[in-house]
């Protein structure tokens, strides 16, 4: 799971695009390495658990955004349920390896398999409606999981939770699992970015920009829409096995409606159709009411600021602005071809008219 | 029994009147904007705020609520709806909006607190009164007089056709010397205020709770999408189906489902009749 043996030649552009200016292949290479041997070595340099903790729950949380981006950012179908799928992930490890004692990698499994499957269930119906339906579907999704985790005491413990046993021997600690949800976030990226990058990528681009189109030159709509939500189900909810596991404890309101609302915005804040500029999003925003106290009192209200305030100003994403800043700073030479006339070789060619 | 068919009634009305102002923002923007249901939220919040907690009379109450939704609905157009519609990004409508109704959902939440707080009574207790209780027939008549003053406006003013040819063909209408963002935005300012009534109406029903705005957007809308999006006759009889469906499954089966069998009936018509039932198929345009 390296992804730097995964690097382009240096001829192919990347389908990952958007117009921001891509670094060299060389650079990107050692970029990637430099990225990586960082977070591999992060519990040695971080401050102290606090910093780890933060850390591992950034990982978590860009499973599911890395699962969520394909959908969101280069599908365009604006799903408001992954908030439900995340919960379903975390409920589903918490019953099968707490109360039925599963050995926990067994349960993580079942639990992305569970997710992908009620991405699936989910999909099949709502995905052939256009926009609006689809996101009040979704949103409908999440209203009932809420009121399921409710009403099934017996099986979620109902409205006083259930507790979320951790993994075994080497992931036990937090240094551990760290390493493990990094693991895995790194392969989810890696999984994600692979897939963008090639025809189906390409194919998902053209049903955001216009699913008539897509549909007219041969892109298979439904199937493709339908194997993203699945696979982006299967990552929420081994993300949100991951986040119960690291909260230790979970209740039907750890997983309330704003917490959906903010995976929205890391991906919107970073740039639709990208990879790099959720990923930031995702680091920025979990790490930010951490680090500022007055923008934790406010919460969700300061989600909400921020999601209008991109809306509205920078609808492509703070990605395009790196780009707008980039270009500001070294603008792009236009080569310029200076068409001079032959004045010449025109005399000439007047003067053999007449004779032709 | 006859509880259980007045609450239903009384939650439909509600319903319908959501769906009612999503019609009405519908016809002239094209947008159906999630903060539908957070101008009942406002008005519900406002006026409890002004007659429960400052003592103001009734009336005082009545004229804020109508004046801070109303406020909120243009302001939702201004903020919201009209850049993103200037530049004709086709989803970035949803986004917005969202994004303004979890802004004014967490501040009322942050000010007023976030549990549901009782709405004062507008008229003195009556304990033997039962189902007749002014807070079942309120919202009933609150949506019967919306309905009938829209009629109205539609077909007898001047204005109201103005907003008709808008929604038929804004291009025509514009042709024509219609200032169509200005009609756009009196038609958010109409939906703030039937938001207005009916969450006041209502609000002896529902308390004043500041989640309140989130399912009735949803519940809302699945009145419209069974009513049929675009029919205002549509959105009484999917409201009032929705409200009587709701109340009977809670009747028997308990109300921990109650949100299940609203989205089952969303469902079950989106599968079978996408179109609604006062819905009229519309060949989209490739």
């Amino acid at each position: 799971m390296n992804a730097t043996t995964h690097s382009l030649p240096a001829t192919q552009v990347p389908a990952a695009g958007g117009d921001s200016p891509r670094p060299h292949p060389g650079r990107r290479l050692a970029l990637a390495a430099v990225g990586l041997v960082a977070l591999a070595t992060l519990p040695f340099w971080a401050g102290d658990d606090y910093h780890l903790h933060l850390a591992a729950l950034i990982a978590t949380f860009w499973i599911l955004v890395a699962g969520l981006n394909l959908v969101v950012g280069y599908t365009g179908l604006l799903s408001l349920g992954h908030v439900a799928l995340l919960a379903i992930g975390a409920y589903a490890f918490a019953i099968l390896a707490g109360t039925h004692g599963w050995p926990p990698f067994v349960a993580l499994a079942a639990a992305g398999v569970i997710g992908a499957g009620c991405g699936f269930v989910l999909g099949l119906p709502s995905l052939r409606l256009p926009g609006f339906y689809f996101a009040m579907a979704t949103l409908a999704f999440s209203m009932i999981v809420g009121e399921f985790l409710l009403a099934q005491d017996t099986l979620t413990g109902g409205g006083a939770g259930l507790p979320v046993p951790a993994f075994g021997a080497p992931f036990d600690s937090l240094r551990g699992f760290y390493w493990l949800v990094t693991g895995l976030a790194v392969a989810v990226t890696w999984l994600t970015w692979n897939v963008t990058r090639l025809m189906w990528g390409k194919a998902m681009v053209a049903l955001r920009d216009s699913e008539v189109a897509a549909a007219s030159t041969g892109v298979p709509a439904f199937g493709i829409k339908l194997t993203v939500y699945t696979f982006s189900g299967a990552t929420a909810a081994i993300g949100g096995a991951l986040f119960g596991s690291l909260q230790s404890y979970i209740t039907p309101d750890t997983f309330h409606f704003e917490l959906g609302m903010f995976f929205f915005i890391c991906i919107v804040i970073g740039g639709r159709g990208a990879i790099l500029g959720p990923l930031v999003g995702t680091i920025v925003l979990t790490a930010l009411p951490e680090v500022v106290a007055p923008l934790a009192k406010l919460g969700q209200f300061f989600y909400g600021a921020l999601l209008l305030a991109v809306v509205l100003l920078i609808p492509e994403g703070m990605g395009s602005l790196i780009g707008v800043l980039r270009e500001k700073l070294h603008p792009s030479r236009n080569v310029k071809q200076v068409v001079a006339p032959d004045l010449a070789r025109l005399a000439a060619a007047l003067r053999q008219e007449p004779q032709a | 029994m006859l509880t259980v068919l007045v609450t239903g009634l009384a939650m439909g009305a509600l319903y319908a009147a959501a769906a009612l102002a999503y019609n009405v923002m519908y016809s002239t923007s094209k947008v159906l904007s999630v903060t539908t249901g957070h101008i009942f939220m406002l008005s519900g919040v406002a006026a409890a705020f002004l007659i429960g907690e400052l003592k103001m009379h009734w009336s005082i109450g009545l004229l804020g609520a109508l004046a801070v939704s109303l406020v909120f609905g243009l302001l939702t157009e201004i903020v919201a709806i009209r850049r993103v519609l200037a530049r004709s990004d086709e989803h970035l409508w949803l986004l917005s909006t969202l994004a303004l109704a979890t802004i004014v959902q967490q501040a009322v939440g942050l000010w007023w607190g976030t549990e549901p707080k009782p709405f004062p009574r507008l008229i003195a207790q009556d304990f033997t009164a039962g189902p007749w209780d002014q807070k079942y027939w309120l919202p009933i008549a609150a949506v019967v007089l919306i309905t009938v003053a829209l009629e109205l406006f539609y077909r007898r003013t001047l204005f109201g056709k103005i907003f008709i040819a808008v929604s038929e063909d804004p291009f025509a209408a514009r042709a024509r010397g219609i200032a169509t963002d200005r009609v756009r935005a009196a038609s958010y300012a109409i939906a703030g205020l039937i938001g207005g009534v009916a969450g006041f109406a209502a609000a002896q029903l529902t308390y004043a709770y500041f989640a309140l705005g989130l399912s009735l957007t949803l519940n809302g809308f699945i009145a419209l999408a069974v009513g049929g999006l675009g029919s205002n006759s549509g959105a009484l009889v999917g409201g009032v189906l929705l409200g009587l469906l709701t109340s009977v499954a809670t009747y028997y089966f308990g109300g921990a489902y109650q949100q299940t069998i609203a989205v089952g009936l969303l469902m079950a018509f989106l599968l079978l009749k996408p179109e609604g039932l006062f819905g009229n198929k519309k060949a989209r345009l490739v």
